[in-house]
């Protein structure tokens, strides 16, 4: 634990000077209200309005979040095993190498079926 | 310092590399293998191609798969003073013996012949049963262009071996951890299947999306049993639970909710009430093809997975667990019996049909469960490895007629469309029939010795209430199916009435392997009880 | 395995850290804390000093000596500047989402070594030049970057803006498309290491720098890193031609001032996170390395600071040289390129480590293989070139030069349509005199 508590000593000195630098800003600089002011930028056009909820978004986007969820649960495994690999040999190899080849075979489907092609 | 960094260095603990006999677990391999090629021929073969490619495929690697199991079954090593057979396998990830080897056959042949179902074109002429394009909204003129150019998607074949690879994983796993992935494995390639019928789409999404949800649920509630197994026993694995129950290490509650909650995932997925719900509409919105897919081997897989862990993990706390399975039993017999009377749909009622069958089947599971050697005595073990396989030959033979059944529209799946099938196509409607009686348990269909083996473990086993419940039961739902059968012979047809469309020898076939089964075993039940005699115990 | 395997690093010599009493802990964070505000100033002024050489202009040179103050000044100014909170804005997460940017832009430097271990001046203490390390050390940095990406997601989102929205989003998705690319190549340099602690990964290049062994992982995370931090050249989520100022663009003073600065922190942890992993950290480079001081005291803070500023020269350099690419080039950069290439070179990478253990791999086999598999590739290049391309043939149609009511250039395979001489009519009688002057002079008062 002695460890981590630095960082949260860290974490706690940013936090400060973001809070204090944002609030002494707020207090410190001028206030001239103005009703176009508060109205979203849109290059001088009436902003568009916002679907509740966010609205839908192209899939391409979801789709691009699962493989990076695919992929990142790889690294996941491929950390620890690269740093016990010394100890575990060719098993590890092999072992790996397949679980590699497993994943990269759905990749290659998504690729083929366009799931990568961002227009 | 760099010294002290050099024998650190040195000191690294050494990790064993795991030993896993390949020569046990093949069986899996192969169909996971299969599976993968799959996906590969999905992606790098030329759409025409790949349907032919990918049914050879799938029922090349089930048929070679089922041949494994049978050469792994063969050389089986004897334990625990001759009552199992097999071994734990795979750093005690997987246990294989015989009764996961019996569950392994069953699913291999019905998942077989759910294949020749699932690649059966003639029906729809010339495309599969399968939606040409999930993707384009049902209604929309991206669906009628993928209609037209006759998409198919083939990827149903790679799906469904992931599925069947799943549930191998899920009865074999010696583990809980293993035993969740393999839950999930099962289950999210037919969530998705259920969703791409071609005809009714909407009521095919919404099943998969309800299937879904609840399935989702289901295994919320089944890893959260695991976690708090775990609390209480300090381990994963069945064996060292069995220990931990034994040895009574305290802490009942952690260990009788684990039990409910991890019982609560295994009777969803086998369709047992309270949780039944999703059945009847997941049945009837999936395409007729995964419906009889799933009616029979997720319901062998299931079962599989629920015996070993209540046999093996949590046979010391039997008697905190059998109230509660009495009761489900009871309550699935009623309901499944009830509900079925009052359904005009095929599907619906074939569906709460198989509700009721889960409630017979958890009365063999309350039976008895200690084997002796050389006994013939029907233990649970036996009578429930046999009903499943009775079963499940039946339901699937059951759902391919209901895919010939047609009009206009598609399949024609409310009864009245049914009346006077018998006059126009006799042998489908005696098929039919068939199926119906051996559904209600008439002597010399394979229901009876089913419900006869599961009656007799469950009476042996002092669950002699449960026995006079199951029977009121079955006399109930005997009414249900002999209204079809008089419906099917003695009505007239209203207006036009159905038509019978000739399919390939694809269905044809499962038909037929359905009608053999269900008459063989009921003439001749004798070799396959002595088959699931001999695989035994469970091993430990 | 994973248990057994983390289990490992316990073994991991990390008995100097979290020995420091509470106040020398405070004052080394502290010093972090100081040292980056002030490098993000100095590195604020340096990019534009040097683009502005670059464009062969002067750049600030007012405020200070050579300009030095003008970063301080503007944050001054915008300190001053009112705080606009937008209408549509979601007022809890418009407020929070810079603070946890610059929070975990932060965080990630707590456990980059410095130096070695020192003395601590006035105390008879020592102490390693490094806030704390890990046996995680690698995976934390990631982490907390993977958070640090909520703040411009929530930003997006929270402004209630078109432009912050769709930045949020391409920003998103490109971090979380190179962070797979990134952490890929990291794999070779722990299977080298054998570690996921930082301090480690130093101590175990004292030979090599993984740069040079491992330099494919290192091309890649190079070029990652420049897209995980939405630098030039893959600077979409803020193009100012399409989307104002992407993310950021409803954000006005302080809270503007934040996300600023959580970006310039950003490209100095990736570089010394490069450093750390790929150049030796703080150990000082080959001709220096000679003289047995360089890696003891307080030099090696220098050579640190020396390499984490080469990579910011690059970035500079690249904002000033290179256009920014288009969205779906750079996604299929990262997917179709980095990717593939990432896990091939795993594999590889493992494959040899592990016969280098089992018995010993010739040199000479290794360096064969390495020229063989260069040749492929250059052989593979060349006749992917030549290779035709499979562009579906378009359909002969007829040019129609005002499809959908405006005028359009031809379509590929659409040819524009020869201008036919007027008054020419085919199969027609040869025009006489008149008609071709009247013609010419038309064409004439055309140009």
């Amino acid at each position: 634990m002695d460890l981590y508590l630095p960082i949260l000593g860290l974490a706690v000195l940013g936090a400060g000077f973001a809070v204090v630098t944002i609030v002494t800003s707020a207090l410190v600089g001028p206030k001239r209200y103005n009703r176009a002011k508060l109205d979203s930028y849109e290059c001088g056009i009436e902003p568009t309005p916002q679907p509740a909820g966010g609205g839908r978004f192209p899939v391409k986007y979801y789709i691009t979040a699962m493989m990076f969820i695919v992929f990142d649960i790889e690294i996941v495994f491929l950390f620890p095993w690269a740093v016990a690999f010394d100890s575990m040999g060719i098993f590890a190899l092999v072992e790996m190498v397949l679980f590699i080849a497993t994943v990269f075979l759905a990749y290659a489907y998504v690729w083929r079926r366009g799931g990568l092609e961002w227009d | 310092m760099i010294a002290v960094h050099g024998s650190v260095l040195a000191q690294e603990i050494e990790i064993e590399s795991p030993n896993i006999a390949y020569s046990a677990i093949y069986p899996i391999l192969i169909v996971f293998g299969v599976a993968l090629v799959g996906v590969l021929v999905e992606a790098f073969a030329p759409r025409p191609r790949r349907y032919v490619v990918q049914t050879v495929l799938a029922a090349a690697g089930l048929g070679l798969a089922f041949v494994g199991t049978v050469l792994v079954a063969g050389d089986l090593p004897e334990t625990q003073n001759g009552l199992a057979r097999g071994g734990i396998e795979a750093e005690g990830a997987l246990a294989v013996d015989g009764p996961t080897l019996f569950i392994w056959g069953a699913i291999l042949l019905l998942s077989f012949f759910s294949v020749l179902l699932f690649a059966e074109r003639r029906l729809e002429s010339g495309v599969t049963a399968f939606a040409g394009q999930a993707a384009a909204l049902p209604g929309t003129e991206a669906e009628r262009e993928a209609s037209t150019r006759g998409l198919e998607h083939t990827e149903v074949f790679p799906l469904m071996l992931f599925a069947v690879g799943g549930m191998m994983l899920f009865p074999a796993s010696n583990d809980l951890l293993t035993m969740f992935v393999a839950l999930e494995v099962l289950s999210f390639p037919l969530y998705l299947l259920c969703g791409l019928a071609r005809r009714r789409r909407l009521l095919s999404q919404e099943a998969a999306v309800k299937y879904f949800l609840l399935g989702a649920f289901a295994s919320g509630f089944f890893l959260y049993g695991i976690a708090l197994v775990y609390g209480y026993a300090g381990t994963v694995t069945l064996a060292g639970i069995d220990g931990a129950i034994t040895n009574r290490v305290g802490g009942d509650g952690l260990l009788l909710a684990g039990i409910g909650l991890m019982a609560v995932g295994l009777l969803f997925k086998i369709g047992a009430a309270p949780f039944h719900a999703w059945t009847p509409d997941v049945y009837q919105g999936a395409p007729t093809a995964v419906t009889g897919f799933m009616a029979a081997c997720t319901k062998v897989a299931a079962f599989g997975a629920l015996l070993r862990v209540f046999y093996v993990a949590f046979g010391g706390a039997q008697w905190n667990w059998m109230p509660m399975m009495w009761i489900v039993a009871a309550l699935t017999m009623g309901v499944g019996c009830v509900l079925t009377l009052t359904q005009t749909d095929v599907k619906r009622m074939l569906a709460y049909s198989s509700i009721a069958h889960a409630g017979f089947l958890l009365t063999g599971f309350v039976g008895v469960q200690a084997a002796t050697r050389d006994s013939d005595d029907m233990t649970s073990l036996v009578a429930v490895m046999f009903y499943l396989l009775a079963y499940g030959f039946t339901t699937l033979g059951a759902f391919a007629v209901v895919t010939v059944v047609r009009d206009s529209s598609g399949e024609a799946t409310h009864l009245s469309r049914w009346a006077g099938l018998g006059k126009q196509s006799p042998v489908l409607a005696g098929v039919f029939a068939l199926f119906m009686l051996a559904f209600l348990g008439l002597p010399a269909t394979s229901g009876f010795m089913a419900k006869w083996a599961v009656f007799t473990s469950a009476w042996a086993g002092d669950a002699q209430l449960l026995v006079i419940i199951a029977v009121l039961a079955s006399v109930i739902t005997a009414f249900v199916y002999i209204r079809v059968i008089v419906l099917m012979f003695f009505a007239d047809p209203v207006g036009e009435g159905p038509t019978v469309a000739m399919p390939s020898v694809l269905t044809v076939v499962t038909i037929a392997a359905g009608v053999v089964v269900t008459v063989a075993l009921g003439v001749a039940p004798q070799p396959v009880l002595d088959l699931a005699h001999q695989a035994g115990e469970f091993v430990r | 395995m994973i248990v057994q395997a983390l289990g490992v690093r316990t073994v991991d010599d990390l008995s100097e850290f979290g020995t420091d009493p509470w106040w020398l802990s405070l004052i080394k964070a502290v010093l972090i804390f100081v040292f980056l505000l002030l490098l993000t100033l100095f590195n604020i002024w340096f990019e534009r000093r040097v683009v502005a050489r670059m464009q062969h202009r002067a750049g600030p040179n007012k405020n200070g000596p050579f300009g030095l103050l003008q970063s301080l000044a503007d944050a001054m100014k915008l300190m001053l500047k009112e705080d606009i909170m937008v209408k549509a804005a979601d007022r809890l997460l418009y407020v929070l989402a810079p603070v946890i940017s610059v929070i975990m832009a932060f965080l990630a430097f707590a456990v980059i070594p410095f130096g070695p271990v020192v003395d601590v001046p006035f105390t008879d203490r020592q102490t390693p030049l490094q806030l704390t390390d890990l046996p995680v050390g690698v995976l934390f940095v990631i982490a907390v970057a993977s958070v640090g990406i909520y703040g411009i997601v929530l930003g997006g989102w929270a402004s209630g803006s078109t432009y912050s929205l769709l930045g949020g989003m391409r920003s998103t998705a490109q971090v979380i498309s190179y962070e797979v690319a990134m952490s890929l190549a990291l794999v070779a340099v722990f299977l080298y290491a054998g570690s996921l602690s930082t301090s480690e990964i130093v101590n175990a290049q004292q030979r090599l720098w993984y740069a040079l062994i491992l330099l494919p992982s290192f091309i890649i995370f190079w070029v990652s890193m420049v897209g995980e931090t939405n630098r030039a050249p893959f600077d979409m989520p803020e193009a100012e031609g399409e989307l104002v100022a992407g993310y950021f663009t409803e954000y006005s003073s302080m809270k503007f001032a934040m996300f600023f600065l959580a970006e310039y922190i950003n490209m100095v942890t990736v570089s010394a996170v490069a450093t750390t992993l790929f150049l030796g950290g703080w150990r000082a480079p080959w001709p220096l390395s000679l003289w047995d001081g360089a890696n003891a005291g307080y030099w090696p803070v220098l050579w640190f600071l020396a390499k984490v500023m080469m990579f910011m020269f690059v970035f500079v350099w690249l904002r000033g040289t290179l256009p920014r690419v288009r969205y779906d080039q750079f996604m299929a950069l990262g997917w179709k390129v980095l990717i593939p290439v990432a896990l091939l070179w795993t594999v590889a990478v493992a494959t040899i480590r592990a016969m280098t253990l089992d018995g010993g791999l010739d040199r000479r086999v290794l360096v064969g293989g390495a020229l063989v598999a260069v040749l492929l590739f250059l052989l593979l290049s060349i006749v992917g070139e030549r290779a035709p391309k499979e562009e579906p043939e378009a359909e002969e149609q007829p040019f129609d030069p005002f499809a959908g009511g405006y005028p359009v250039p031809p379509m590929p395979g659409q040819r524009l349509p020869r201008p036919e001489p007027a008054g020419v009519v085919p199969g027609g009688a040869q025009p006489d005199q008149e008609d071709d002057t009247a013609r010419r002079s038309a064409t004439e008062e055309g140009d």
